[in-house]
């Protein structure tokens, strides 16, 4: 093939697999996210080898810190770690429940909602894209993570998962530029919108940006924000950050800004919950 | 480059960039590994086997990394892997230094890429402060020396 024709052919190639791009990504802008054969395949030929990695990672660090580091006090601090998540994710409902109760007055009226109940998944990659917050999970379709399920650890909500396959799981981060949750002030019940603000002007700081607060409200610096349920991706009461500037904003909205009740550089497992029911999932597409 | 090399660079690109994640820096100066082996595939292979290698590698970080709306990266190292591969060809791009230089800027332009993409079709992403990003295609350039060295080793006796 002589280097005119050979150039010709790869222009048009270049034409053709641009447009195909361009299409494939406005479908997914349009239809809000894709869940692609491609995707869970990618996703399941990878995540046996993050998986290796971070294990591998994991027990040369447990080993170092397990035998080198006193032992016996290290597995005894472990083991009271997590009896300590486990009572701060029962404190996190146990408070929620206090101020719905409180603010409600008519429990009698509430939908009676049951225990939390989830699995436990080791975080084994995260993003390394500096536009975007995910993570992936070792676990996957066939350990029964559904997608949209919530992700919480101890301390409060993680986000959701967008993308999964056999042994694998993508859960989309708070902290995510696109990703939003519905939230309560917790002390005055107040309803808004959390969105991500990766890096706040390019400060690298993640924070998220409440929205949707009007200019009048009773809202001060430390103010928590818990899941209003509202937007039916999460169950509501579960902690999401707590504010950390409040600003008079611009026209009907205040400024505010909060930081999340997660600390993701140092989160190293999750628990994944049930997807909320169909008929719920449906209902907030319908809102997107 | 083989389709066996190809697959062996993603592989290896997967394990380097969870590597550097390893070290805990802000992640907007990490070097993109997918970006180097971009590179160094598009120099050595021409536009045509750049630029499809560029679409797998970004195919690959996009399902990996990305949020609910993927094929941002694929598209962004689409088009670097042709426009270095055209370069390459055109220019003597064989040293040490000359090919550090091109990853340096095939890292700035895969960045701007990305974002005037995502812009284009209406998704919010992150904007990228100006000093970090040209720490990042700088320290892209310093890892490529070593790691193109390694490859001109290992691919030397496989046809261009």
């Amino acid at each position: 093939m002589t280097p005119l024709l050979e150039a010709r052919r790869s222009r048009a190639l270049l034409l053709v697999l641009v447009v195909v791009h361009l299409l494939a990504i406005t479908h997914q802008v349009d239809a809000g996210g894709g869940h692609s054969l491609l995707e869970r395949t990618i996703l399941g030929l990878f995540e046996p080898l993050q998986a290796g990695v971070t294990h591998a990672v994991l027990g040369a660090q447990g080993g170092w810190r397990g035998y080198v580091d006193l032992r016996g006090v290290r597995e005894r601090n472990r083991e009271l770690e997590a009896r300590l998540a486990q009572t701060e994710f029962e404190l996190m409902q146990a408070r929620a429940k206090a101020q719905e109760a409180a603010h409600l007055r008519s429990l009698l009226s509430l939908r009676e909602s049951g225990p939390l109940s989830g699995m436990a998944a080791l975080i084994v990659e995260r993003s390394g894209l500096p536009w975007y917050r995910t993570l992936i999970l070792d676990k996957g379709t066939d350990d029964g993570v559904q997608l949209q399920a919530p992700v919480l650890a101890p301390t409060g909500l993680v986000g959701r998962v967008i993308e999964n396959s056999a042994h694998a799981a993508k859960v989309q981060v708070l902290i995510d530029q696109q990703s939003g949750v519905g939230v309560l002030i917790e002390r005055t019940r107040l309803p808004a919108l959390a969105k991500g603000l990766l890096g706040r002007g390019g400060q690298g700081t993640p924070l998220l940006r409440v929205e949707f607060v009007p200019a009048r409200a009773d809202v001060v610096v430390g103010d928590t924000l818990v899941t209003s349920g509202l937007d039916r991706l999460y169950p509501p009461g579960l902690r999401v950050g707590r504010v950390q500037h409040v600003g008079p904003g611009s026209g009907l909205f205040r400024e505010i800004e909060a930081v999340p009740a997660v600390e993701l550089a140092s989160l190293e497992s999750v628990l994944v919950l049930a997807a909320l029911p169909a008929a719920d999932l449906r209902a907030a597409e319908g809102l997107k | 480059m083989t389709f066996a090399w190809s697959a062996t660079g993603l592989v290896v690109a997967v394990l380097l960039q969870k590597l550097l994640g390893l070290f805990g820096s802000p992640d907007i100066i990490l070097p993109d590994p997918f970006l180097i082996l971009l590179v160094y595939a598009a120099l050595r292979g021409g536009e045509t086997r750049g630029m499809l290698f560029g679409m797998a590698s970004g195919w690959v970080q996009d399902v990996l990394f990305a949020g609910p709306i993927v094929g941002f990266s694929a598209l962004a190292k689409l088009l670097v892997g042709f426009g270095v591969g055209v370069a390459g060809a055109r220019f003597l791009v064989s040293g040490v230094l000359p090919r550090a230089l091109v990853t340096c800027c095939a890292a700035l332009l895969d960045i701007l890429l990305h974002e005037r993409l995502a812009a284009a079709l209406g998704v919010e992403v992150r904007e990228l402060p100006l000093q970090p990003l040209l720490l990042r295609a700088a320290l892209s350039g310093l890892l490529a020396v070593p790691c193109f060295a390694l490859l001109d080793r290992r691919v030397m006796s496989d046809p261009p």
